[in-house]
């Protein structure tokens, strides 16, 4: 990569963040290369050094770049990151792919007081925010969610606090056959059909983390 | 080529300090260093007197030896440098043009990038040691320890002055900028308190003195103490005081040309400006979420207590006005007839203000009135009201 390449790479990345490229593009000096599940394609990250990333913003009291509805975007992204991080052990990239109503559902659970309308309002608008940020890749054709490439950018302390957070949200399986919709009930209405299409999923989520803290995850939801 | 932002902070230092010695030499001779480059001039015009050798340059040669720069400029600078003596005729008298530099003036200039390079604290350093190797000679006399203690009171009352001034009205930008000036301050309390204690210990009647001394060391501790304090305060959350201030990356990003904006650019890769979701953020929106319950609005009191009576009830303007209107519609009457009182009204305005005051009547829980609709509707066709559905409006007994 010659150097006007190299310019063009940063200036992107400085502009429009996290570019999208094909797999056979090198990467430029600074670049972390994210190689999304299919390696069909790569995400390249611009890295920060240590100590220079978002947080010194918050030190030097300048206000970050503002996102609306703050809350629920936070809410919304927390869900997603439930459903799609499947080995909470290690990174959150490249994570799985999660239905709608897997999210739907999630989202639900965390906010489970809410109108169902304006809950659905508050998670189409905050996938869509999170999507054009990055943090998030959806597709409305297939309405389906994944992890974006910043979340590449969560160094180990933040990671282990997010595990936390992955063990504070309950989970719903739902099989990708299952038609209950949107409207799906948490907890009681699992626990109430054991013979729910989930159920398999639920017993193998605690096999994949064994002997880990996570064992007591999957039981505590039911 | 363009500047990089250190080089332009690195020209704003050496001319901060170029300034300040020189201010009361250049303002008597009319030409105050405006501008970095005109150190950069002086340092090129010095260089090319060492390249020519003793017998000196004319101002010409010098102009153009100095090639880089504008001949106005050199010329200047010239002048300025041959007012202050930096630069002499080879011989003194009238129409000589050979000049020739003193080597002290580029001494001075070098001695003033590297304090502005490194803030003077080496400097100072060297000559605490200095001056206390002085004061310890074995021949050294009481003028010698009186001149050392009168030059550190005098460096120590400055550095103090300065502080202080920075610490107390300064603004805290500027008091950044100059926190070199606390770095390193223990040691020099330490080598100055050195100074001092052999200085008394050696010549006891310079006691004046030496109090002058500890009062200028203590003044310059104060100050260290007070100016520390405050940027700490100002800091808040970060401890990293060598940052550039934000408004200094704000001034030069505005101010910057494209060159100098490109260069820095070239060094630097940075994310877009993108929403930034830290852990605690998440975790806080999930928790609050949780534990939020959904507002609830306190249904609206009843205006009568159940089982108090209505006099108790709160006077309703409302319900006056809807009570004489009522009895001024019913009359003596115990019913009337709403399509008769819609003909009375006749245009559909009033009627329609006739038949909200009427269901009010009615639905008003104080008030002794009903409305009550029949399913015939009446059907004209000479008034503008020719649609009427018939009902009676009547008083009942309370």
């Amino acid at each position: 990569m010659n150097d006007v390449d190299q310019a063009i790479a940063w200036a992107r990345a400085r502009a429009a963040g996290p570019q999208r490229v094909p797999p056979s593009t090198p990467s430029g000096v600074g670049m972390r290369r994210l190689v999304e599940t299919e390696a069909g394609a790569t995400w390249l990250l611009p890295m920060l050094p240590e100590g220079a990333g978002p947080t010194v913003l918050e030190e030097l009291g300048l206000s970050a770049t503002a996102v609306e509805q703050p809350n629920d975007t936070a809410r919304v992204l927390a869900a997603c990151l439930r459903c799609c991080w499947s080995e909470p052990n290690g990174s959150p990239w490249p994570g799985v792919v999660a239905s709608w109503e897997q999210v739907t559902s999630v989202f639900r659970g965390i906010t489970d007081n809410r109108d169902e309308r304006y809950s659905n309002i508050a998670l189409v608008a905050g996938v869509r925010r999170l999507a054009g940020a990055g943090w998030l890749r959806w597709s409305e054709a297939t309405r389906e969610v994944q992890l974006g490439p910043r979340v590449a950018l969560w160094r180990d302390p933040e990671l282990s606090t997010l595990r936390e957070l992955w063990r504070l949200i309950p989970s719903i399986d739902i099989a990708p056959n299952l038609t209950a919709g949107p409207d799906l009930a948490i907890g009681p209405d699992l626990a109430a059909n054991p013979d729910l299409a989930a159920e398999p999923d639920l017993d193998t989520e605690p096999d994949l983390a064994a002997n880990s803290e996570l064992g007591t995850t999957g039981g505590s939801d039911e | 080529m363009g500047l990089s932002f250190d080089d332009l902070a690195g020209e704003a230092a050496v001319l901060g300090v170029y300034r300040q010695v020189f201010a009361v030499l250049a303002r008597e001779s009319g030409a105050m260093v405006l501008d970095a480059s005109s150190v950069d001039v002086d340092e090129a015009i010095l260089g090319s007197f060492a390249e020519a050798g003793p017998e000196g340059l004319t101002v010409d040669q010098v102009v153009i030896a100095c090639a880089r720069f504008s001949g106005v400029q050199v010329r200047r600078r010239f002048e300025v440098l041959r007012d202050y003596r930096a630069v002499e005729r080879v011989k003194d008298r009238p129409h000589e043009l050979y000049h020739r530099a003193a080597f002290a003036p580029y001494v001075m200039l070098l001695f003033l990038r590297r304090i502005a390079d490194r803030g003077g604290q080496a400097e100072l350093h060297q000559l605490l040691t200095l001056e206390h190797l002085s004061v310890q000679e074995s021949d050294a006399t009481v003028e010698d320890a009186r001149g050392t203690t009168h030059r550190l009171s005098t460096v120590f009352r400055l550095l103090a002055n300065q502080l202080a001034g920075l610490a107390v009205g300064g603004v805290v930008e500027t008091l950044r900028e100059n926190a070199q000036l606390l770095w390193g301050n223990h040691g020099l309390l330490d080598q100055a308190n050195d100074v001092h204690q052999t200085v008394l210990s050696r010549w006891s009647m310079l006691d004046r003195e030496c109090r002058a001394l500890r009062l200028a060391i203590a003044a310059y501790r104060d100050a260290v103490d007070a100016a520390a304090g405050r940027l700490i305060e100002q800091a808040g959350a970060t401890r990293a005081l060598g940052l550039l201030p934000v408004e200094a990356w704000r001034t030069f990003a505005r101010e910057a040309d494209v060159g100098a904006l490109s260069d820095v650019l070239n060094e630097f890769l940075f994310d877009a400006p993108a929403p930034w979701f830290a852990a605690d953020t998440l975790i806080e929106a999930v928790e609050s979420a949780q534990h939020t319950t959904p507002v609830r609005i306190t249904p609206p009191r009843p205006q009568t207590e159940p089982g108090s009576v209505t006099e108790d009830a709160v006077p309703d303007a409302e319900a006056e006005r809807l009570r004489a209107l009522a009895e001024q519609l019913l009359g003596e009457r115990t019913q009337v007839s709403v399509t008769e009182l819609i003909d009375e009204i006749g245009d559909w305005l009033g009627g329609r203000r006739l038949l909200a005051d009427l269901t009010a009547m009615h639905l008003h829980d104080t008030l002794p009135y009903e409305l009550r609709w029949s399913d015939r509707l009446r059907i004209t066709l000479e008034p503008s009201l020719n649609w009427v559905t018939e009902g009676r409006f009547a008083r009942v007994a309370q």
